[in-house]
């Protein structure tokens, strides 16, 4: 039993984590229609990036995090700006491509400069943890990433909301031509949607670069988890993809109590099927942009 | 994909006289005799290098049929590389069967499991359908890692073909040249046959607007199936003859989302929706590939993301289509291209 609550700890943490990825990655996809295969490869930048303040200036990663969400915004605005502007307009496999284009020559760029060797960033209170009712422990680090995670998302969210700035993206992505009519510059817009995925997914890089270990290899990994997340909450629904991140944590690590092996991403997926085949529009009921103009 | 027509282009097109039909097919055959005579011309490493370029050509030309006439993204196919594959191992290793037994019998495997996960998978649209393929192909690689007894597993199986316990001897170099060059002119005729047919005409009137299809009469899901299943069927020959070639396989090799993708890529950079494309960017990223590899050993891969990134916004319609309405419109700027799609 109290294996079964510390798995549930574990993954509710975990889950924290992998909805900060995912709300970015739900962003772009639900605003411009692109999904952004070079996602993953933010995260392990952002992850980098904290490493290397850590080593040349002693940054702790939480701290970090701001300047490396900073620095990724901006990359994110010129790359959209300079790149992906230039063929939003085409059928969807081109933006695939151009993103996994881009992929491709992150991380072999990173591979280049920090080989594909496992790292991370030590702190001192990484390792130290608290003990719940009947033995379920908790450590201080990954606790810390999940709050930072969840109110990063949940600030995100009310932005959105409630200011000019946030309300003008969720226009554009509901119908970009009647929002260019009101007078928003959707060139501007989606340049600013794919800097704020990027300055998040940096963020959650410098939060798992402070409680786990990354190499250029798990790009791929964190680019497919925003994936099932992003789609099991609803597309472009960035509750949904908090939730859907959640639901992903606690599955990874229920699985791992009760399967042998890796099995438990084959669960995953399988989930990721029904949920598509059954529910398109995501377990969170309906897309936030179901009623999206295709322009 | 989805062609902004040109009013203008139309109306000339109907002045320029079509060319016979018979005319890509001697074109075709003189290729395949040409390739045939080429490798006694070839070093052993070259003849390597063509047999993978063969191999990208088949399985380019098989997601064509599904990505490229039909629109829907499939971004599983490894998946049935991986499948066709993985039922050559455990055909051949646990049933001791020939491998030529084993080859038809991966391609029906393959195709069957595309019609079973296609009806509830083909009513989905767009990115849709490409994530829930991409899932489908993860959760097979999955699959194959957990079940050791079979497949050996993460660590991989060794397929026995040389000695007594083969039931098939290794073909050698030589071999598989021309059974990869068989396998891309069978994936290239199939296809062409299809795109001619009525089947084809579905296909396309499916890319351009499903619903009005069905209105019309057409039987979109039926259209729909047949592509996806002849599509897997190919790819799952393909990765069986892989299998056979590589001899020993493990499961992230032969489910290597890359393989995906670079399929895609041919396609797009040669022209979806053509028979020639395919062939072409297959043809011309494979070479390409394969000499980074070989002359830039460290950045091989980065500068394939910056070619598919330049190729990809200068030509988002591919070589083929750009170079047909190139010609029909006598507008040959590549910025006109970007001018298209750019916001």
């Amino acid at each position: 039993m109290s294996q079964l609550l510390q798995a549930t700890v574990y993954g509710l943490l975990q889950g924290g984590l992998l909805a900060l990825i995912a709300v970015g990655f739900s962003l772009v996809w639900g605003v411009m229609n692109v999904i952004n295969l070079a996602h993953g490869s933010f995260v392990l930048i952002g992850a980098y990036l904290a490493f290397e303040l850590h080593r040349q200036l002693g940054l702790d990663p939480f701290v970090s995090m701001v300047p490396v969400a900073v620095a990724l915004f901006a990359a994110g605005y010129l790359v959209q700006r300079g790149l992906i502007n230039l063929v939003v307009k085409a059928p969807i496999f081109i933006t695939l491509l151009l993103t996994f284009g881009l992929d491709l020559v992150l991380v072999n760029g990173l591979l280049l400069i920090y080989s594909g060797d496992y790292r991370s960033i030590p702190t001192g209170y990484a390792g130290d943890g608290f003990t719940l009712f009947s033995g379920v422990r908790v450590p201080v680090g990954r606790l810390l990433a999940a709050v930072v995670a969840l109110a990063i998302t949940l600030a995100l969210v009310a932005a959105m909301r409630k200011s000019r700035t946030g309300l003008a993206i969720l226009a554009t992505g509901m119908d970009r031509g009647a929002a260019r009519l009101m007078g928003i510059r959707a060139r501007h817009v989606y340049a600013l949607t794919f800097g704020i995925a990027a300055a998040l997914a940096g963020a959650a890089g410098a939060a798992v670069g402070a409680v786990g270990t990354f190499s250029p290899a798990d790009a791929g990994r964190f680019t497919l988890f925003s994936f099932v997340a992003a789609v099991l909450g609803g597309l472009g629904n960035m509750y949904g993809a908090l939730l859907g991140g959640m639901v992903l944590g606690l599955v990874e690590a229920w699985g791992g109590q009760l399967l042998p092996g890796t099995l438990v991403n084959a669960v995953a997926f399988a989930v990721l099927v029904v949920v598509l085949a059954v529910r398109p529009q995501g377990i969170a009921g309906r897309a936030f942009y179901s009623t999206r103009v295709e322009v | 994909m989805t062609e902004p027509d040109t009013a203008a282009g139309k109306g000339k097109a109907l002045l320029v006289r079509r060319r016979p039909a018979w005319l890509p097919w001697a074109f075709g055959l003189v290729v395949v005799l040409a390739c045939l005579g080429l490798q006694s011309q070839l070093y052993t490493g070259q003849e390597r290098t063509i047999t993978t370029v063969f191999m990208f050509v088949a399985l380019a030309v098989a997601w064509n049929l599904i990505g490229g006439y039909t629109g829907y993204a499939c971004f599983g196919q490894v998946g049935f590389f991986g499948l066709g594959a993985y039922t050559t191992v455990v055909l051949v290793v646990h049933g001791g069967l020939s491998f030529w037994i084993a080859l038809p019998v991966s391609a029906v495997v393959a195709a069957v499991f595309a019609g079973l996960i296609g009806l509830p998978l083909l009513r989905l649209k767009g990115h849709y359908f490409a994530v829930a393929t991409l899932g489908v192909a993860e959760g097979l690689r999955e699959l194959v890692t957990n079940v050791p007894r079979w497949t050996g597993g993460g660590a991989g199986i060794t397929i026995p073909s040389t000695g007594d316990r083969a039931p098939t001897q290794w073909l050698g170099n030589d071999g598989f040249y021309l059974l990869f060059l068989a396998l891309a002119v069978v994936a290239a005729v199939v296809v062409a046959l299809i795109s001619r047919g009525r089947t084809g005409y579905a296909l396309r009137v499916i890319n351009q607007d499903e619903d009005a299809a069905a209105a019309m009469g057409v039987n979109t899901t039926w259209a729909k199936t047949v592509a996806f299943g002849v599509s897997a069927a190919l790819t799952g020959a393909t990765g069986a003859a892989y299998a056979f070639q590589q001899v020993s396989i493990y499961p992230e090799r032969l489910f290597d989302v890359n393989i995906t993708v670079l399929m895609v890529v041919m396609v797009v950079i040669g022209g979806a929706g053509t028979i020639s494309g395919p062939i072409l960017g297959a043809a011309a990223i494979a070479i390409a590939s394969e000499y980074l590899r070989q002359h830039f050993t460290e950045v091989h891969t980065l500068t394939l993301g910056v070619l598919i990134i330049v190729a990809v916004i200068l030509l988002p319609q591919g070589v083929v289509n750009f170079a047909r309405d190139a010609v029909r419109d006598r507008d040959y700027s590549l910025l006109s291209n970007v001018r298209r799609y750019r916001l």
